[in-house]
């Protein structure tokens, strides 16, 4: 790939973002890696390990109580991405805690857990005992709020459309968060994202990241109605991006603090584009599902940009 | 966690062949960069490369691997597998492999196998049998009619069933119905077989009646599972099955991955109420 003229950053060097530094700027999305860890030790010939060069891996959203998710089909192809609904199965903050961070810290590669709630104390619950069990643990970089998660919207919004709402969730997180990162991810299935985002930053997190899944829906012709048994789902992938990159061109735009680019992110091209409008990382979701080495190789070519 | 299986390896290998081996087969050769190797009952998945390339890769069984070439066998169903069958040989293909949990080698304790394959289910049993076979062990296929059976990759220690009988070649046979009564009538003949290890793959419904079958018996039986996957590799939750939880007397259930807990499952643990409502409507995606 041709190095733009703008292009000056080092994607793999230091950076801070919260209180403590990070190794890099790729990151993978949640729901998109698991925790970073699966059944399979995966290997490529041109490339070291799907961590290679990576920033973080953002884990699947943890919720207060476990969650089966939703029946199955939970994932539409589409020519340009994906809807899914996963309904957000996890284990439960409690059997995360005792049995997946532990995991965790033997990755090398930090860990910013992503966390989903339905009510801000319990967002300031769960980050207090997080905070008391990830105090010591060098690669927990801090917490990813879910403050968008169209899969489980009640009434018809996401949960985290309302700048109140937002507000709340952060300064409960915040206030139980001294010393690691905070970030707030925001839906966006909203006219304007940018009063979110503000409400975010006044609350006191350190990053915005945007955006989720963009509210979707296919119909089977075979039978005439909606290809996911709960109908709508979330549209992520290539077909996004320009809806992502207009979204966090007007959180950049309004905010002052850091902001983590995301959606339908495949290549360092793709990349480049959120960076260039100010983004300080970006995540890689979709494409990390199909590419195991999607994040690491990202990372690679925006290497060789550099040289 | 720690590693359940050998390395899987994500190449990109050129095809050395792609033809159909019935009126509803095709094998797909594909020599990658390196040899990889492969437990009978894992799969690989696979995608084309550049303007071709799909959002999510497809799962697809091995049916053998040798040196550097892994096979495949698949049909076409929609646009992954119509893209798969225009490929020509020397273009690329992605291929992550190998994945999942294997039916297992047999042991001393291993009772004489019954397999039990449908359709596309063929190629995790082709490579256990052909690997792992013993004297004593039956080997079904199920075909759609006498021209859907790859003849060429069935040897003589296979039998054959078919839903129609028509286009039987010379020289072959084939019980006209369903596979589960071609492998029972075969263990019968000679009066009670004595305890068998059941292993299927193929469609729900012949998934369904081999669990019965065994389940009947008190026999063991295993289970391939062909859910819809997203990753293949156990990061994205969307190839779920349910599965009973292991307390006894125990009534709850969970979901499992089934690209890394499976895609073989012992049929006793799966809930087979719970599973697969989605396959008898057709499914999506
Ligand atoms: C572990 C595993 C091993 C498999 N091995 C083989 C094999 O050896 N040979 C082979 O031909 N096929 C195999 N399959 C099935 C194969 O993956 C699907 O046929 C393929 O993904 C369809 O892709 P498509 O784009 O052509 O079809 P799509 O357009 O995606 O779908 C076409 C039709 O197939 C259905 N479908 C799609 N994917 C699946 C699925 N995973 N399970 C059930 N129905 C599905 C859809 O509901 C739809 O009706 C296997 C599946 C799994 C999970
Ligand atoms: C299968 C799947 C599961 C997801 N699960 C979560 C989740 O648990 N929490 C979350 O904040 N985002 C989740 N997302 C959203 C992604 O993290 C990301 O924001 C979105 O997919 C857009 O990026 P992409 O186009 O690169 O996929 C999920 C996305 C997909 C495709
Ligand atoms: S297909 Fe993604 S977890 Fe199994």
């Amino acid at each position: 790939m041709k190095h733009p003229h703008w292009w000056t950053l080092d994607v793999e060097a230091p950076f801070t973002i919260g209180p403590r530094e990070l190794p890099g700027r790729v990151w993978t999305a949640s729901g998109c890696f698991a925790y970073g860890l699966t059944g399979h030790d995966i290997a490529a010939q041109d490339i070291d390990s799907p961590y290679a060069g990576i920033g973080a891996v953002v884990t699947k959203t943890v919720t207060p109580q476990p969650r089966p998710g939703n029946p199955m089909p939970r994932l539409v192809e589409m020519p340009v991405g994906a809807i899914n609904s996963i309904g957000l199965e996890n284990v439960g903050f409690e059997a995360f805690i005792a049995e997946t961070l532990p995991a965790l810290a033997e990755l090398a590669v930090p860990t910013v857990v992503s966390l989903a709630a339905t009510r801000p104390e319990e967002f300031g619950s769960m980050v207090a005992e997080l905070h008391a069990a990830g105090r010591d643990m060098p690669t927990w970089h801090g917490v990813e709020l879910n403050l968008s998660c169209p899969n489980v919207a009640e009434g018809g919004h996401d949960f985290g459309s309302s700048p109140e709402t937002v507000a709340a969730c952060v300064a409960a997180a915040r206030s139980h968060l001294p010393d690691r990162a905070l970030i707030a991810k925001l839906t966006p299935n909203v006219a304007r994202v940018a009063p979110l985002a503000a409400a975010a930053a006044e609350a006191g997190c350190d990053a915005i990241a945007a955006i989720n899944t963009v509210v979707g829906l296919d119909v089977d012709l075979k039978t005439g109605r909606p290809v996911l048994p709960r109908r709508f789902g979330g549209f992520s992938g290539a077909g996004i991006r320009p809806i992502a990159l207009a979204k966090v061109d007007e959180i950049v735009r309004e905010v002052g603090i850091p902001v983590v680019g995301i959606g339908g992110i495949d290549t360092a091209e793709d990349a480049l584009k959120f960076f260039a409008l100010g983004c300080v990382a970006i995540q890689v979701g979709t494409a990390q599902m199909r590419d195991p080495f999607a994040a690491a190789r990202i990372v690679q070519d925006l290497r060789r940009a550099e040289s | 966690m720690g590693l359940l299986t050998p390395t899987t390896w994500d190449l990109t290998g050129r095809v050395t062949a792609n033809a159909p081996v019935s009126s509803g087969l095709l094998r797909l050769d594909v020599e990658l960069p390196r040899s990889v190797t492969f437990e009978p009952g894992q799969f690989a998945m696979l995608n084309l490369t550049g303007a071709g390339q799909l959002v999510f890769r497809r799962p697809f069984s091995i049916l053998a691997s040798d040196g550097r070439t892994m096979s495949f066998l698949y049909r076409v169903v929609g646009r992954g597998t119509e893209r798969l069958a225009d490929l020509e040989p020397g273009e690329a293909v992605d291929c992550l492999a190998p994945l999942g949990k294997p039916f297992a080698a047999p042991d001393a304790a291993t009772p004489p196998v019954v397999i039990l394959a449908g359709g596309v289910g063929l190629p995790p049993l082709h490579a256990w049998l052909s690997r792992h076979g013993r004297p004593g062990d039956l080997a079904c296929f199920g075909g759609r009619d006498g021209g859907d059976v790859p003849w060429s990759l069935l040897s003589d220690e296979w039998r054959v069933s078919v839903d129609r009988d028509v286009d039987i070649p010379a020289g072959r046979q084939a019980h006209h119905g369903l596979v589960t009564e071609l492998a029972l009538s075969e263990l019968e003949r000679d009066g009670d077989p004595g305890p068998r290890l059941v292993m299927a793959c193929g469609p729900t419904p012949l998934l369904r009646a081999a669990a019965m079958l065994a389940r009947d018996r008190d026999w063991p039986c295993l289970v391939s599972l062909e859910e819809h996957m997203g990753c293949g590799y156990g990061v994205c939750k969307g190839c779920v099955v349910p599965v009973r939880l292991d307390g006894p007397g125990d009534s709850g259930w969970r979901n499992a991955n089934s690209c890394t807990e499976g895609p073989v499952f012992d049929a006793a643990d799966l809930d087979w109420e719970r599973f697969g409502a989605h396959h008898a409507t057709g499914g999506a995606a």
